[in-house]
Protein backbone atom coordinates (compact mmCIF):
# COMPACT_ATOMS: atom_id res chain seq x y z
CA UNK A 1 0.00 0.00 0.00
CA UNK A 2 1.21 3.86 -0.84
CA UNK A 3 0.75 6.39 2.03
CA UNK A 4 1.03 9.98 1.44
CA UNK A 5 0.95 12.96 3.40
CA UNK A 6 -0.28 17.14 3.12
CA UNK A 7 0.60 19.29 6.13
CA UNK A 8 -1.95 22.40 6.99
CA UNK A 9 -0.65 24.88 9.62
CA UNK A 10 -2.07 28.00 10.14
CA UNK A 11 -0.02 30.32 13.34
CA UNK A 12 -1.64 32.14 16.24
CA UNK A 13 -4.37 34.87 15.08
CA UNK A 14 -2.27 38.03 15.49
CA UNK A 15 1.18 36.14 14.55
CA UNK A 16 3.13 35.90 11.57
CA UNK A 17 3.48 32.75 9.42
CA UNK A 18 7.49 32.81 10.84
CA UNK A 19 6.12 32.58 14.44
CA UNK A 20 4.31 29.15 13.99
CA UNK A 21 5.79 27.03 17.18
CA UNK A 22 4.26 23.69 15.94
CA UNK A 23 6.57 21.15 13.66
CA UNK A 24 5.55 18.51 11.47
CA UNK A 25 8.17 16.24 9.42
CA UNK A 26 7.61 13.04 7.21
CA UNK A 27 10.11 10.74 5.16
CA UNK A 28 9.65 7.58 3.40
CA UNK A 29 10.42 4.37 4.31
CA UNK A 30 13.67 2.51 3.84
CA UNK A 31 13.70 -1.07 1.99
CA UNK A 32 16.96 -1.44 3.51
CA UNK A 33 16.44 -1.25 6.85
CA UNK A 34 12.91 -2.58 6.63
CA UNK A 35 11.72 0.58 8.00
CA UNK A 36 8.22 2.14 7.59
CA UNK A 37 7.25 5.48 6.17
CA UNK A 38 7.23 7.94 9.31
CA UNK A 39 5.20 11.07 10.61
CA UNK A 40 5.64 13.24 13.48
CA UNK A 41 4.22 16.50 14.46
CA UNK A 42 4.88 18.72 17.72
CA UNK A 43 3.94 21.71 19.07
CA UNK A 44 6.31 23.75 21.13
CA UNK A 45 5.75 25.66 24.32
CA UNK A 46 4.03 29.08 23.50
CA UNK A 47 6.14 30.93 26.65
CA UNK A 48 9.00 28.66 25.80
CA UNK A 49 12.41 30.04 24.53
CA UNK A 50 13.80 28.38 21.29
CA UNK A 51 10.41 26.40 21.00
CA UNK A 52 10.51 26.26 16.76
CA UNK A 53 13.79 25.09 17.24
CA UNK A 54 12.79 22.52 19.48
CA UNK A 55 9.88 20.83 17.97
CA UNK A 56 11.13 21.15 14.31
CA UNK A 57 13.96 19.18 15.67
CA UNK A 58 11.89 16.77 17.39
CA UNK A 59 10.16 15.86 14.45
CA UNK A 60 12.71 15.56 12.27
CA UNK A 61 14.93 13.58 14.14
CA UNK A 62 12.00 11.46 14.91
CA UNK A 63 11.37 10.42 10.88
CA UNK A 64 15.32 10.98 10.08
CA UNK A 65 15.92 14.00 8.80
CA UNK A 66 17.89 15.42 11.62
CA UNK A 67 21.56 15.82 11.91
CA UNK A 68 22.47 12.56 12.71
CA UNK A 69 20.40 11.20 9.63
CA UNK A 70 18.67 8.13 9.12
CA UNK A 71 21.54 6.38 11.62
CA UNK A 72 19.59 7.95 14.54
CA UNK A 73 16.30 7.21 13.69
CA UNK A 74 15.21 6.00 17.42
CA UNK A 75 13.21 2.34 17.30
CA UNK A 76 9.56 3.19 19.33
CA UNK A 77 10.49 1.80 22.70
CA UNK A 78 10.72 3.79 25.66
CA UNK A 79 14.74 3.20 26.45
CA UNK A 80 15.64 4.16 22.31
CA UNK A 81 13.41 6.80 22.31
CA UNK A 82 15.54 7.88 25.67
CA UNK A 83 18.60 8.22 24.46
CA UNK A 84 17.44 9.96 21.02
CA UNK A 85 16.10 12.40 23.46
CA UNK A 86 18.99 13.32 25.21
CA UNK A 87 20.76 13.77 22.05
CA UNK A 88 18.10 15.84 20.55
CA UNK A 89 18.12 18.01 24.02
CA UNK A 90 22.34 18.21 23.39
CA UNK A 91 22.16 19.28 20.28
CA UNK A 92 19.84 22.00 20.58
CA UNK A 93 21.19 23.67 23.82
CA UNK A 94 24.69 23.77 21.66
CA UNK A 95 22.93 25.23 18.43
CA UNK A 96 25.41 27.79 17.08
CA UNK A 97 22.76 29.97 16.84
CA UNK A 98 23.06 30.40 20.97
CA UNK A 99 26.26 32.34 20.37
CA UNK A 100 24.14 35.78 19.38
CA UNK A 101 22.03 35.40 22.68
CA UNK A 102 21.08 38.51 24.97
CA UNK A 103 21.78 38.41 28.80
CA UNK A 104 17.97 38.00 29.10
CA UNK A 105 18.25 34.87 26.37
CA UNK A 106 20.93 32.97 27.87
CA UNK A 107 18.41 33.62 31.14
CA UNK A 108 15.14 32.17 29.86
CA UNK A 109 17.25 29.02 27.92
CA UNK A 110 18.97 27.90 31.42
CA UNK A 111 15.88 28.62 33.84
CA UNK A 112 12.93 27.35 31.48
CA UNK A 113 13.93 26.27 28.03
CA UNK A 114 11.11 24.98 26.60
CA UNK A 115 9.27 22.13 25.99
CA UNK A 116 6.80 20.31 23.15
CA UNK A 117 4.25 18.01 22.72
CA UNK A 118 5.16 15.22 20.24
CA UNK A 119 3.22 12.55 18.49
CA UNK A 120 5.42 10.01 16.27
CA UNK A 121 4.39 7.35 13.99
CA UNK A 122 5.39 4.93 11.57
CA UNK A 123 3.77 2.68 9.25
CA UNK A 124 4.87 -0.62 9.37
CA UNK A 125 4.35 -3.18 6.83
CA UNK A 126 2.36 -1.58 4.41
CA UNK A 127 3.50 -4.13 1.66
CA UNK A 128 2.79 -7.50 4.13
CA UNK A 129 0.50 -9.16 5.40
CA UNK A 130 -0.36 -7.44 8.60
CA UNK A 131 0.09 -3.52 7.74
CA UNK A 132 0.01 -1.53 10.95
CA UNK A 133 0.62 1.77 12.53
CA UNK A 134 3.03 2.15 15.41
CA UNK A 135 3.23 5.35 17.53
CA UNK A 136 4.74 7.24 20.31
CA UNK A 137 2.84 10.12 22.40
CA UNK A 138 2.98 12.51 24.81
CA UNK A 139 0.84 15.30 25.69
CA UNK A 140 -2.16 16.40 23.69
CA UNK A 141 -1.25 16.09 19.97
CA UNK A 142 -3.29 13.39 18.59
CA UNK A 143 -3.56 10.97 16.12
CA UNK A 144 -6.93 10.10 14.26
CA UNK A 145 -7.39 6.88 12.01
CA UNK A 146 -10.94 7.68 10.06
CA UNK A 147 -12.30 4.81 7.84
CA UNK A 148 -15.06 5.33 5.93
CA UNK A 149 -16.84 8.14 7.97
CA UNK A 150 -16.34 6.44 11.09
CA UNK A 151 -13.34 7.54 13.79
CA UNK A 152 -11.70 3.86 14.94
CA UNK A 153 -8.60 5.27 16.34
CA UNK A 154 -7.81 8.11 18.97
CA UNK A 155 -4.16 8.42 20.33
CA UNK A 156 -3.57 9.50 23.01
CA UNK A 157 -7.13 8.88 24.12
CA UNK A 158 -7.76 12.50 25.74
CA UNK A 159 -12.02 12.66 26.17
CA UNK A 160 -13.67 15.88 24.31
CA UNK A 161 -12.92 18.93 26.24
CA UNK A 162 -9.94 17.10 28.40
CA UNK A 163 -7.60 19.38 26.54
CA UNK A 164 -5.88 21.46 29.78
CA UNK A 165 -3.48 24.41 29.55
CA UNK A 166 -0.95 22.40 31.23
CA UNK A 167 -0.14 19.21 28.93
CA UNK A 168 2.90 17.06 29.05
CA UNK A 169 5.61 17.09 26.86
CA UNK A 170 8.93 16.62 26.10
CA UNK A 171 11.50 19.23 28.06
CA UNK A 172 15.13 21.03 27.03
CA UNK A 173 15.68 20.22 30.29
CA UNK A 174 18.45 17.28 30.71
CA UNK A 175 16.71 16.52 34.21
CA UNK A 176 13.35 17.09 33.27
CA UNK A 177 13.95 14.44 31.45
CA UNK A 178 14.01 11.93 33.16
CA UNK A 179 10.97 12.25 34.82
CA UNK A 180 8.80 12.57 31.53
CA UNK A 181 10.36 9.47 29.57
CA UNK A 182 8.01 7.08 31.83
CA UNK A 183 4.86 8.98 30.33
CA UNK A 184 5.41 8.22 26.92
CA UNK A 185 2.37 6.57 25.45
CA UNK A 186 2.63 3.79 22.41
CA UNK A 187 -0.35 2.09 20.65
CA UNK A 188 -0.70 0.93 17.62
CA UNK A 189 -3.13 0.03 14.97
CA UNK A 190 -4.61 -2.44 12.27
CA UNK A 191 -4.16 -0.47 8.51
CA UNK A 192 -6.74 -0.69 5.79
CA UNK A 193 -7.13 0.30 2.24
CA UNK A 194 -8.37 3.55 2.34
CA UNK A 195 -8.01 4.54 5.42
CA UNK A 196 -7.24 7.80 6.72
CA UNK A 197 -4.42 9.25 9.37
CA UNK A 198 -4.63 12.75 10.96
CA UNK A 199 -2.26 14.16 13.32
CA UNK A 200 -3.39 17.03 14.94
CA UNK A 201 -2.28 19.64 17.48
CA UNK A 202 -4.21 20.27 20.69
CA UNK A 203 -6.32 23.34 19.37
CA UNK A 204 -7.55 21.62 16.31
CA UNK A 205 -7.48 17.95 17.46
CA UNK A 206 -9.66 19.91 20.59
CA UNK A 207 -12.59 20.88 17.51
CA UNK A 208 -11.93 17.51 16.17
CA UNK A 209 -13.54 15.77 18.96
CA UNK A 210 -16.17 17.88 19.75
CA UNK A 211 -17.16 17.89 16.12
CA UNK A 212 -16.89 14.31 16.07
CA UNK A 213 -20.11 14.19 18.55
CA UNK A 214 -22.08 15.66 16.36
CA UNK A 215 -22.38 15.27 12.31
CA UNK A 216 -19.12 13.56 11.89
CA UNK A 217 -19.88 12.47 8.24
CA UNK A 218 -19.85 16.22 7.67
CA UNK A 219 -16.16 16.68 9.67
CA UNK A 220 -14.93 14.01 7.94
CA UNK A 221 -15.31 14.43 4.44
CA UNK A 222 -14.49 18.41 5.39
CA UNK A 223 -11.22 17.37 6.05
CA UNK A 224 -10.84 14.89 3.42
CA UNK A 225 -12.04 16.93 0.89
CA UNK A 226 -9.26 19.59 2.27
CA UNK A 227 -6.94 20.50 -1.23
CA UNK A 228 -5.41 23.81 -0.63
CA UNK A 229 -4.06 25.78 2.40
CA UNK A 230 -5.65 28.74 2.14
CA UNK A 231 -9.21 26.35 2.77
CA UNK A 232 -7.95 25.04 5.37
CA UNK A 233 -7.18 28.65 6.60
CA UNK A 234 -10.82 29.50 6.21
CA UNK A 235 -11.98 26.86 8.77
CA UNK A 236 -9.28 27.57 10.86
CA UNK A 237 -10.44 31.59 10.78
CA UNK A 238 -14.29 30.67 11.06
CA UNK A 239 -14.19 28.66 14.22
CA UNK A 240 -11.99 31.02 15.88
CA UNK A 241 -14.80 34.03 14.92
CA UNK A 242 -17.05 31.49 16.26
CA UNK A 243 -14.98 30.75 19.25
CA UNK A 244 -15.06 27.20 18.57
CA UNK A 245 -11.24 27.11 18.68
CA UNK A 246 -8.86 28.10 20.48
CA UNK A 247 -6.42 31.16 19.00
CA UNK A 248 -3.49 28.73 18.87
CA UNK A 249 -0.84 27.16 16.28
CA UNK A 250 -3.09 25.07 14.26
CA UNK A 251 -1.01 21.69 12.42
CA UNK A 252 -3.11 19.44 10.86
CA UNK A 253 -1.34 16.15 8.91
CA UNK A 254 -3.25 14.05 6.89
CA UNK A 255 -2.26 10.84 5.79
CA UNK A 256 -3.79 9.02 2.83
CA UNK A 257 -3.11 4.95 2.67
CA UNK A 258 -4.79 3.13 -0.38
CA UNK A 259 -3.72 0.19 -2.72
CA UNK A 260 -3.35 2.32 -5.56
CA UNK A 261 -1.48 5.57 -4.51
CA UNK A 262 -2.58 9.01 -5.24
CA UNK A 263 -4.69 9.43 -9.12
CA UNK A 264 -3.29 13.11 -9.21
CA UNK A 265 -0.30 15.67 -7.99
CA UNK A 266 -1.55 18.99 -6.78
CA UNK A 267 0.51 21.89 -6.18
CA UNK A 268 -0.69 24.47 -4.53
CA UNK A 269 0.18 27.93 -5.56
CA UNK B 1 -15.64 35.29 29.39
CA UNK B 2 -11.73 35.10 30.53
CA UNK B 3 -10.52 32.81 27.57
CA UNK B 4 -8.99 35.28 25.24
CA UNK B 5 -4.98 34.50 24.73
CA UNK B 6 -2.23 37.02 24.45
CA UNK B 7 -0.48 37.28 21.19
CA UNK B 8 1.14 40.80 19.89
CA UNK B 9 -2.93 41.10 18.29
CA UNK B 10 -4.69 41.40 21.46
CA UNK B 11 -2.23 41.85 24.08
CA UNK B 12 -2.91 41.76 27.91
CA UNK B 13 -2.98 45.02 29.95
CA UNK B 14 -1.33 44.52 33.46
CA UNK B 15 -1.22 47.93 36.22
CA UNK B 16 0.33 47.54 39.75
CA UNK B 17 -0.78 49.68 42.37
CA UNK B 18 2.03 50.13 44.48
CA UNK B 19 1.24 51.75 47.91
CA UNK B 20 4.36 53.94 49.02
CA UNK B 21 2.52 55.29 51.90
CA UNK B 22 4.54 55.89 55.09
CA UNK B 23 3.91 52.74 56.75
CA UNK B 24 5.52 50.85 54.41
CA UNK B 25 8.71 52.32 55.93
CA UNK B 26 8.11 49.32 58.52
CA UNK B 27 10.24 46.02 58.40
CA UNK B 28 8.98 43.07 56.45
CA UNK B 29 8.99 39.94 59.00
CA UNK B 30 12.65 38.53 59.32
CA UNK B 31 13.63 39.74 56.07
CA UNK B 32 15.50 42.48 57.56
CA UNK B 33 14.08 44.88 54.72
CA UNK B 34 11.40 47.09 54.83
CA UNK B 35 7.71 46.44 53.10
CA UNK B 36 8.55 49.26 50.59
CA UNK B 37 11.96 47.25 49.39
CA UNK B 38 10.34 43.92 49.52
CA UNK B 39 7.35 45.83 47.55
CA UNK B 40 9.84 47.30 45.17
CA UNK B 41 11.76 43.87 44.35
CA UNK B 42 8.76 41.80 43.78
CA UNK B 43 7.14 43.89 41.23
CA UNK B 44 10.49 44.16 39.71
CA UNK B 45 11.01 40.91 39.81
CA UNK B 46 7.23 40.37 38.32
CA UNK B 47 8.30 42.65 35.42
CA UNK B 48 11.47 40.96 34.86
CA UNK B 49 8.95 37.62 34.77
CA UNK B 50 6.85 39.02 32.51
CA UNK B 51 9.67 40.31 30.05
CA UNK B 52 11.08 36.55 29.96
CA UNK B 53 8.13 35.03 29.19
CA UNK B 54 8.04 36.97 26.42
CA UNK B 55 11.39 36.05 24.89
CA UNK B 56 11.02 33.80 22.30
CA UNK B 57 14.16 33.39 20.78
CA UNK B 58 17.79 34.25 19.78
CA UNK B 59 17.77 37.03 17.44
CA UNK B 60 14.24 38.21 18.01
CA UNK B 61 12.87 40.66 19.86
CA UNK B 62 10.92 40.36 23.22
CA UNK B 63 6.89 39.80 21.90
CA UNK B 64 4.22 42.53 22.70
CA UNK B 65 2.40 40.76 24.71
CA UNK B 66 1.73 43.26 27.59
CA UNK B 67 1.01 47.19 28.48
CA UNK B 68 2.43 47.66 31.76
CA UNK B 69 1.93 50.30 33.91
CA UNK B 70 3.07 50.87 38.17
CA UNK B 71 1.65 53.81 39.81
CA UNK B 72 2.80 54.80 42.82
CA UNK B 73 0.46 56.25 45.37
CA UNK B 74 1.78 58.25 48.96
CA UNK B 75 4.68 59.68 48.48
CA UNK B 76 5.53 61.34 44.87
CA UNK B 77 9.42 61.27 44.09
CA UNK B 78 8.72 63.45 40.85
CA UNK B 79 7.02 66.92 40.59
CA UNK B 80 6.71 69.26 43.45
CA UNK B 81 7.01 66.07 45.77
CA UNK B 82 4.84 65.56 48.88
CA UNK B 83 1.70 62.75 48.52
CA UNK B 84 0.08 62.04 45.33
CA UNK B 85 -0.05 59.54 42.67
CA UNK B 86 1.98 58.84 39.76
CA UNK B 87 3.56 56.33 37.22
CA UNK B 88 6.48 54.94 39.58
CA UNK B 89 9.07 53.78 36.39
CA UNK B 90 12.49 55.67 36.86
CA UNK B 91 14.88 56.26 34.70
CA UNK B 92 14.26 56.62 30.87
CA UNK B 93 10.51 55.43 31.28
CA UNK B 94 9.92 58.00 34.06
CA UNK B 95 6.19 59.69 33.92
CA UNK B 96 5.10 57.06 31.41
CA UNK B 97 2.18 55.31 32.05
CA UNK B 98 1.37 52.27 30.10
CA UNK B 99 4.58 51.04 28.67
CA UNK B 100 4.54 48.22 25.62
CA UNK B 101 6.81 45.39 26.97
CA UNK B 102 9.49 45.10 24.41
CA UNK B 103 10.41 49.48 25.32
CA UNK B 104 9.64 48.02 28.92
CA UNK B 105 12.57 45.03 28.80
CA UNK B 106 15.08 47.72 26.81
CA UNK B 107 14.40 50.38 29.36
CA UNK B 108 15.12 49.87 32.60
CA UNK B 109 16.48 52.60 35.24
CA UNK B 110 19.62 50.05 36.10
CA UNK B 111 20.85 46.15 36.33
CA UNK B 112 21.99 45.99 39.54
CA UNK B 113 22.38 42.94 42.11
CA UNK B 114 19.51 42.60 44.39
CA UNK B 115 18.71 40.29 46.93
CA UNK B 116 17.11 37.10 46.05
CA UNK B 117 13.61 37.37 46.33
CA UNK B 118 13.03 33.92 48.26
CA UNK B 119 15.34 35.65 51.12
CA UNK B 120 18.53 33.01 50.25
CA UNK B 121 21.47 34.36 50.98
CA UNK B 122 22.44 35.10 47.54
CA UNK B 123 21.95 38.44 45.22
CA UNK B 124 21.30 38.44 41.83
CA UNK B 125 22.04 40.62 39.10
CA UNK B 126 18.52 41.63 37.43
CA UNK B 127 17.09 44.72 35.67
CA UNK B 128 15.30 47.12 37.71
CA UNK B 129 12.31 49.61 36.80
CA UNK B 130 10.91 50.57 40.35
CA UNK B 131 12.37 51.88 43.34
CA UNK B 132 11.25 51.70 47.04
CA UNK B 133 10.39 54.60 48.44
CA UNK B 134 7.94 55.49 51.70
CA UNK B 135 5.74 58.71 52.76
CA UNK B 136 2.73 60.51 53.88
CA UNK B 137 -0.61 58.29 53.74
CA UNK B 138 -2.36 56.27 51.54
CA UNK B 139 -4.22 58.12 48.98
CA UNK B 140 -6.10 54.59 47.62
CA UNK B 141 -8.73 56.36 46.15
CA UNK B 142 -6.79 58.78 43.92
CA UNK B 143 -4.76 55.46 42.65
CA UNK B 144 -7.78 53.71 41.35
CA UNK B 145 -9.00 56.87 39.80
CA UNK B 146 -5.44 57.78 37.99
CA UNK B 147 -5.13 54.12 37.11
CA UNK B 148 -8.66 53.74 35.63
CA UNK B 149 -7.92 56.30 33.36
CA UNK B 150 -5.01 54.42 31.29
CA UNK B 151 -7.25 51.59 31.52
CA UNK B 152 -10.34 52.87 29.85
CA UNK B 153 -8.22 54.15 27.13
CA UNK B 154 -5.97 50.86 26.65
CA UNK B 155 -9.72 48.85 26.98
CA UNK B 156 -11.08 50.88 24.29
CA UNK B 157 -7.80 50.64 22.05
CA UNK B 158 -8.14 46.51 22.49
CA UNK B 159 -11.81 45.65 22.20
CA UNK B 160 -10.62 41.70 21.87
CA UNK B 161 -8.06 41.17 23.96
CA UNK B 162 -8.38 39.31 27.93
CA UNK B 163 -9.65 42.47 30.08
CA UNK B 164 -7.42 44.77 32.14
CA UNK B 165 -5.64 42.93 35.30
CA UNK B 166 -5.29 45.65 38.01
CA UNK B 167 -3.47 44.35 41.05
CA UNK B 168 -3.33 46.81 44.56
CA UNK B 169 -0.31 46.07 46.51
CA UNK B 170 -0.85 47.70 50.01
CA UNK B 171 -0.24 47.55 53.79
CA UNK B 172 -2.58 49.96 55.41
CA UNK B 173 -5.99 51.95 55.51
CA UNK B 174 -7.36 54.04 52.43
CA UNK B 175 -6.55 57.46 53.55
CA UNK B 176 -8.66 59.27 50.78
CA UNK B 177 -11.99 57.93 51.33
CA UNK B 178 -14.20 59.48 49.53
CA UNK B 179 -12.33 61.08 47.07
CA UNK B 180 -13.96 63.17 44.42
CA UNK B 181 -17.35 62.64 45.29
CA UNK B 182 -16.70 58.77 45.40
CA UNK B 183 -15.96 55.92 47.99
CA UNK B 184 -13.11 53.29 47.37
CA UNK B 185 -16.74 50.97 46.49
CA UNK B 186 -17.21 53.19 43.93
CA UNK B 187 -14.46 53.94 42.80
CA UNK B 188 -13.49 50.17 42.38
CA UNK B 189 -17.04 50.12 40.64
CA UNK B 190 -15.95 52.42 37.83
CA UNK B 191 -12.39 50.67 37.36
CA UNK B 192 -14.39 46.71 37.29
CA UNK B 193 -16.93 48.06 34.95
CA UNK B 194 -14.39 48.95 32.26
CA UNK B 195 -14.40 45.99 29.97
CA UNK B 196 -13.18 44.33 26.37
CA UNK B 197 -15.41 41.66 24.74
CA UNK B 198 -13.86 39.56 26.68
CA UNK B 199 -15.07 40.08 29.99
CA UNK B 200 -14.47 43.02 32.73
CA UNK B 201 -11.14 44.44 34.23
CA UNK B 202 -10.25 42.18 37.22
CA UNK B 203 -8.76 43.86 40.49
CA UNK B 204 -6.88 41.77 42.90
CA UNK B 205 -5.31 43.42 46.39
CA UNK B 206 -2.59 42.23 47.93
CA UNK B 207 -2.26 43.14 51.96
CA UNK B 208 1.36 43.22 53.63
CA UNK B 209 1.85 43.04 57.15
CA UNK B 210 5.16 43.52 59.12
CA UNK B 211 4.55 41.09 61.32
CA UNK B 212 4.82 37.23 61.20
CA UNK B 213 1.01 36.04 61.24
CA UNK B 214 -0.47 33.00 58.92
CA UNK B 215 -1.42 33.85 55.25
CA UNK B 216 -4.45 33.86 53.88
CA UNK B 217 -4.46 33.42 50.18
CA UNK B 218 -7.20 33.56 47.51
CA UNK B 219 -10.04 33.06 50.27
CA UNK B 220 -13.49 32.07 48.72
CA UNK B 221 -15.08 33.91 52.50
CA UNK B 222 -14.13 37.24 54.44
CA UNK B 223 -14.64 35.26 57.70
CA UNK B 224 -11.96 35.38 59.33
CA UNK B 225 -9.84 38.10 57.62
CA UNK B 226 -8.89 40.90 60.48
CA UNK B 227 -9.09 44.36 59.14
CA UNK B 228 -9.10 45.62 56.71
CA UNK B 229 -9.35 41.98 55.06
CA UNK B 230 -13.37 42.01 54.78
CA UNK B 231 -13.01 45.23 53.12
CA UNK B 232 -10.70 44.26 50.82
CA UNK B 233 -12.00 40.85 49.99
CA UNK B 234 -15.24 42.92 48.78
CA UNK B 235 -13.54 45.08 46.38
CA UNK B 236 -11.56 42.22 45.37
CA UNK B 237 -12.43 40.52 41.78
CA UNK B 238 -13.87 36.68 41.75
CA UNK B 239 -10.93 34.60 40.32
CA UNK B 240 -11.58 34.06 36.92
CA UNK B 241 -11.18 30.16 35.72
CA UNK B 242 -7.78 30.08 34.22
CA UNK B 243 -6.49 31.88 37.11
CA UNK B 244 -7.97 29.74 39.18
CA UNK B 245 -6.27 26.42 37.81
CA UNK B 246 -3.14 28.75 37.55
CA UNK B 247 -3.56 29.27 41.34
CA UNK B 248 -3.95 25.55 42.29
CA UNK B 249 -0.86 24.42 39.46
CA UNK B 250 1.31 26.33 42.01
CA UNK B 251 -0.39 24.69 44.59
CA UNK B 252 -2.89 26.04 46.10
CA UNK B 253 -6.29 25.08 47.01
CA UNK B 254 -9.13 27.39 45.61
CA UNK B 255 -12.72 27.05 46.08
CA UNK B 256 -15.31 28.26 43.65
CA UNK B 257 -15.50 31.97 44.07
CA UNK B 258 -12.44 32.65 45.38
CA UNK B 259 -11.15 36.09 45.45
CA UNK B 260 -8.10 37.37 44.00
CA UNK B 261 -6.73 38.54 47.41
CA UNK B 262 -3.73 37.62 49.67
CA UNK B 263 -3.09 39.14 53.31
CA UNK B 264 -0.91 39.04 54.93
CA UNK B 265 1.61 38.01 52.59
CA UNK B 266 5.12 37.41 52.88
CA UNK B 267 7.89 37.98 49.91
CA UNK B 268 7.86 35.11 48.33
CA UNK B 269 4.08 34.60 48.51
CA UNK B 270 3.80 37.47 47.22
CA UNK B 271 5.66 37.11 43.89
CA UNK B 272 3.74 34.05 43.39
CA UNK B 273 0.67 35.49 43.89
CA UNK B 274 1.34 38.54 41.31
CA UNK B 275 2.29 35.59 39.19
CA UNK B 276 -1.01 33.77 39.22
CA UNK B 277 -2.94 37.50 38.67
CA UNK B 278 -0.58 38.31 35.58
CA UNK B 279 -0.53 34.94 33.90
CA UNK B 280 -3.19 35.00 31.29
CA UNK B 281 -4.70 32.34 29.31
CA UNK B 282 -2.38 30.61 27.35
CA UNK B 283 -2.02 27.46 25.12
CA UNK B 284 0.92 25.78 27.66
CA UNK B 285 1.85 24.02 23.95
Amino acid sequence: MHAWQVVFSVPKHGNSEAEWEDGAAAAPGDPATGRGPRFAVADGATQGFGSTRWAMRLVEGFVGEGAGGLDEIPDLAAEPLHRWLRRTQDRWRHDPLLAQATDMQVYKLETVGSFATFLGCEFVDLDGPHPHWSAVAIGDTVLFQVRGDELVATFPPIPAHGFGVNPHGLPTGPKALEAVVDRLLFDEGVLLDGDVIYLATDAFADWVLREEEGDRRELWTTLAGLDHPERFRALVDDRRRANDMVNDDVTLMRVSISAAGPENLVVCL
Amino acid sequence: MYRQSVSRSTPGCVVILLDRSDSMKLPWGKSGDSLAVGAALAVNNILLDMCVKATTEVNAPVRHYFDVGVFSYGARLTGPGGEGVEPAFGGPLAGRGLVPLPELAAHPMAVRQEPSIDLMPVNVKMPVWVDPAHGYRTPMCQAVAVAGGYVFDWAAAHPDSFPPIIINITDGMVTDNPYDGATIQEWVERLTAIETRDGRALFFNVFLSPVEVPEIVFPSDPGGLPLPGPDLFALSSVLPAPMVENARVDGYDVRAGAKGLAFNVGRSTLLRVLQVGTRVPDRSA
